[in-house]
């Protein structure tokens, strides 16, 4: 009994003196990492360098994998039940808002973390997305995916259309109208094209209590889906399907609006030949943003592995060694601005016929607007894509699938 | 060719055109697990086997714990079967033949239990099997299931037409207990309708993937459809490997299926009962 | 009531159907209970420090409010009658045919009919999707054979998403009811069929006069997994029309009452309106399968 009790106040001690939990470096950590589709082939290089190894000799990390609706269904099922997940929780933007909203997730600028010296280095509009009202970092960018036009060169030449100049959305379907020859689709879908004036899908849905503002941005959008569709020039293709993939094996889509991250998708398996593709800026030199990553420690996870999983953080999204490794990998661009003036960045790139697309895609990150996330996101954007889909299919005019979409998400979020 | 032969002719013809419409799809499972991963995904679909097996095949021990997986995904299927064969005939034997107080209400509540929709339960559950310490055991995912609703219900109504109540009777009368009846009359009697929930049985807990992945976080003691989840990626191209990982996940069903089949068509001459 | 053995005759049943219920008390009670609480609470998916009780608000913004509940919940009927149930009428005969006294190779086909049960769901919408692509399947090619009208864009447009999901729905789940239909007429005496052959009576008269007589508790059997299931379809028609972000595809066609239930939840994260939805849900698969049983009754005292 006696010897219980001392137990105890020596565990009531030990919580209380060391509420900071700060990360010893002469204790061995094992740090769980809960992530989705390519994480962990980018990462399991970087703790595998030698950089990570010299600094964090005490650190091993094991991984839970799964395919990217399983890792989030996972990850929200055990929050929801408020229970322990993974010490380290990758989040893709689209989850980000609601995390956002709903808390569970530790608040990264509080102490002992303090990730505001380490954010001022990472873009803006990232930061910005994982920030709550009251200040609070939900999760820290890791990788983000500049929007970009990506093109086939020979194809181009072969049409005569110069692609790395387009002024306005007009001139690009001109140029699509020009491509679409000998059996070449400009584009895979017309929907693929959407996104885009909205920001890439990724916040600005609801602003001041009101969703779908301003209407003219909205109906815009739509419209320029209505005209690549009437314009006749996409190949009516479902992404990852199996004639998606052959119609670009076949060298027969000649454009694609994408993250940067696609060229990686395009390297390895979709048209693995160099030399046939640059990238150029979006149509009248629209910044958007088509996806990226975040890593979180939930608020379920114990205080000493809190500190252990930080350092991991700190060191994905902070350290150069560790952002240009996902980068060469995976293709992830890096969420971290000073890698921006590394040499790899101005090199040029043997894929892409030699050309710099790098500071291109660095060029676009930077310059990505700030966008309001909400708790609506989700819910807006289900509702949205129905109607851009009646647009595609000519059931609609822009405006009526406008109102349609407005009077649904009213009634869903009353 | 005799007559006879020739007269069931047609009705060999439209169970082969059916058959095959049937096995297309699944042939093609086994088709693709043999393209290299960039070969996959192509248009029109292979139709014959390719030369990217030993390639995939690497790619995928490398990937994951293969062998384990197996395991946990044969030991878990293995003894949700099993005791849902035990239980279930159990039950089901109680409702189909036993006048009982409650019998309709009680039968009727555990049908009402197959009706409740639940997605949402995983929640509350998660968080029981976190206080009973079950996390990465294969508890969560054998025990509360061990005397299914949809086991009960295919065995009470198997056992209701296919046993006669004579027979009970007579076994009584000859001395043996309400235990003993179970063992040595029903279990042997039930054989068909035993096969078709083993075969049930097997196939759900087999192709269960959100109960796992969420239950069994360590990749070491996971299941195989969760721990291949792992292979989808955008990039980083790993088709190959996945197409092999579902093919050989398919082939115990298989083997589980023919044994339990034979069992499901005794042949009309051999019928269940003889009166 | 001395007879030790009557005693036991009347306690064996609950000794027999105890497992079940206790596995209920442990394990199904409380997530069933809180999903009944959660559903008269405003309670999100994550983050509820002091949810807000609201009464039957979630259930009642449901029925007349939500635009998309009931246009949900008719997809998922219309899909029950041309997916979960139309194919009843081919694994009864099949099962019939299979069954066949002169059949050879009975275990091939038995498999083959059988193995759509066993794939998995992801595989089985992948082959599907393409098979019935627009510009490169298989079907539209088939079609264009007959016909050079245009082609048909099975998954982009709401006629065709239903119809290639109750292709995938009777694809997939013939072969089980074909087995269930199987095990049913092993317990049909071969001594009928013979005294109908005796008194010359066609297969086919066979078949309505003694099979589907004999065999009407099992069809109800079947008919009533089909309804549980078929009204609970998710997986299907989510992986088919891309997930939650596409709730269902062109004019929400896909979207089934399961799978607005779950965009609820997880993807709106609204777990108290998701947990009200499956209780109606519910409700309406309760309803749906008296209707069965009454049905059955009456064919019964016929």
């Amino acid at each position: 009994m006696k010897r219980l009790y001392s137990f105890l106040v020596l565990a009531l001690v030990a919580i209380t003196l060391l509420p900071a939990q700060a990360f010893d470096p002469a204790k061995k950590y094992e740090v769980t990492f809960g992530g989705y589709g390519d994480l962990e082939k980018a990462y399991a290089e970087v703790f595998k360098s030698a950089d990570f190894k010299a600094k964090y000799p005490n650190i091993t990390v094991k991984f839970q994998t799964a395919d990217f609706g399983g890792h989030h269904t996972r990850l929200t099922t055990i929050l929801a039940a408020g229970e322990q997940t993974n010490d380290i929780e990758a989040l893709e933007v689209g989850f980000i808002a609601q995390f956002v909203e709903a808390g569970g997730l530790t608040d990264l600028n509080a102490a002992p973390f303090k990730a505001g010296v380490f954010t001022k280095d990472i873009v803006k509009f990232a930061v910005a997305n994982a920030t709550t009202d009251s200040g609070s970092l939900i999760a820290m960018p890791v990788d983000i995916a500049p929007a970009v036009l990506f093109y086939r060169e020979d194809l181009a030449k072969k049409a005569g259309v110069k692609m790395d100049a387009l002024k306005n959305w007009d001139e690009y379907i001109a140029a699509l109208k020009k491509l679409s020859v000998g059996g070449v689709y400009g584009i895979e879908h017309p929907s693929a094209v959407q996104a885009i004036p909205l920001n890439g899908g990724k916040g600005g849905w609801f602003s001041g209590g009101k969703p779908l503002e301003p209407k003219a941005k909205f109906v815009d959008a739509l419209k320029l889906v209505e005209k690549v569709k009437a314009a006749k020039v996409d190949g009516d293709l479902g992404a990852w399907s199996g004639p998606w993939s052959q119609a670009y094996l076949d060298g027969k889509v000649a454009t694609a609006v994408n993250g940067a991250w696609f060229g990686g998708t395009l390297r390895t398996w979709l048209s693995p030949e160099p030399g046939k593709w640059r990238v150029a800026y979006l149509p009248g030199k629209i910044m958007a943003s088509l996806g990226g990553t975040y890593l979180s420690i939930p608020q379920t996870v114990p205080a000493p592995r809190k500190a252990a999983a930080w350092e991991v953080i700190k060191y994905l999204t902070t350290s150069p060694n560790a952002q240009l490794i996902s980068f060469r990998a995976i293709d992830a661009f890096p969420a971290l601005t000073t890698v921006y003036k590394d040499p790899v960045m101005d090199e040029p790139v043997a894929f892409y016929g030699g050309q710099k697309v790098r500071k291109i895609f660095a060029d676009v990150a930077l310059n990505i607007p700030e966008n309001k996330v909400s708790e609506y996101d989700n819910l807006i954007l289900g509702i949205w894509n129905g109607a851009v889909t009646s647009v595609v299919n000519g059931k609609a005019t822009p405006e009526a699938a406008y109102a349609d979409a407005l009077k649904k998400i009213r009634a869903t979020i009353e | 060719m005799t007559r006879r032969a020739l007269a069931a002719l047609p009705a060999h013809l439209t169970l082969a055109v059916f058959g095959l419409i049937f096995a297309l799809p699944f042939w093609m499972v086994f088709v693709l697990a043999s393209w290299p991963a960039r070969e996959v995904l192509v248009f029109p679909p292979h139709l014959w086997f390719g030369n990217g097996l030993l390639e995939n095949w690497q790619q995928l021990l490398a990937r994951i714990p293969f062998a384990r997986n197996y395991f946990n995904s044969f030991g878990i299927a293995t003894l949700s079967t099993l005791g849902n064969i035990f239980f279930c005939t159990m039950a089901g034997y109680a409702f189909a033949k036993y006048r009982f107080k409650g019998r309709d209400f009680l039968y009727g509540f555990v049908i009402a239990t197959m009706a409740v929709p639940g997605f949402l339960n995983l929640i509350p559950f998660y968080k029981m099997m976190v206080k009973f310490g079950w996390i990465n055991t294969w508890l969560p995912l054998v025990v509360p299931g061990l005397a299914g609703a949809f086991g009960i219900f295919l065995m009470t109504q198997f056992l209701t037409n296919s046993i006669p109540d004579e027979l009970l009777d007579a076994a009584r009368i000859d001395g043996l207990t309400e235990f003993g009846i179970l063992r040595r009359i029903i279990f042997p009697l039930a054989k068909p309708g035993l096969a078709v929930l083993g075969v049930v049985t097997f196939v759900g807990s087999w192709n269960n993937f959100t109960g796992p992945l969420v239950l069994l976080p360590k990749v070491e003691s996971t299941t195989l459809p969760v721990a291949l989840s792992a292979l989808n990626s955008r990039v980083d191209n790993n088709l190959g490997a996945l197409m092999l990982g579902n093919a050989l996940t398919l082939l115990p069903l298989i083997i589980v299926f023919v044994f339990f089949s034979k069992r499901i068509i005794a042949g009309l001459t051999a019928g269940a009962v003889k009166q | 009531m001395a007879n030790p053995a009557a005693r036991r005759q009347k306690i064996a049943p609950y000794v027999f159907i105890a497992p079940f219920f206790v596995l209920f008390l442990v394990f199904g009670l409380y997530p069933i209970g809180y999903s009944i609480w959660s559903s008269f609470f405003s309670m999100k998916l994550i983050g509820n420090a002091a949810p807000e009780f609201v009464g039957f608000r979630n259930y009642v913004n449901v029925l007349t409010v939500d635009p998309f509940f009931y246009q949900a919940l008719l997809n998922t009927v219309i899909l029950l009658f041309t997916g979960s149930l139309l194919q009843h009428f081919i694994a009864l005969p099949l099962a019939i045919l299979v069954n066949g006294r002169f059949v050879r190779g009975r275990e091939l086909f038995k498999t083959a009919y059988f193995l759509p049960y066993i794939t998995s769901t992801v595989s089985v919408v992948v082959i599907f999707g393409t098979l019935f692509d627009t510009n490169y399947g298989l079907v539209n090619w088939l079609i264009g054979l007959f016909s050079d009208g245009e082609k048909i864009r099975w998954l982009q447009e709401a006629p065709g998403i239903k119809a290639v999901l109750s292709v995938i729905l009777n694809w997939k789940f013939v072969g089980f009811n074909m087995v269930v239909y199987l095990a049913g007429l092993q317990a049909i005496p071969t001594e009928l069929y013979e005294a109908a052959e005796v008194d010359g009576a066609t297969k086919l008269r066979q078949h309505l006069s003694i099979t589907l007589p004999l065999l009407l508790p099992v069809i109800f059997f079947a008919v009533s997994l089909s309804i549980i299931g078929g009204m609970q379809i998710f997986e299907e028609p989510y992986i088919l029309t891309g997930g939650y972000d596409n709730m269902g595809g062109d004019a929400n066609s896909g979207l089934t009452a399961a799978y607005y239930l779950m965009f609820t939840a997880f993807k709106a994260y609204r777990l108290g309106k998701g947990s009200a939805i499956a209780w109606i849900l519910f409700l309406v698969i309760i309803a749906l399968n008296a209707v069965n049983r009454r049905v059955t009754r009456h064919l019964e005292n016929r």
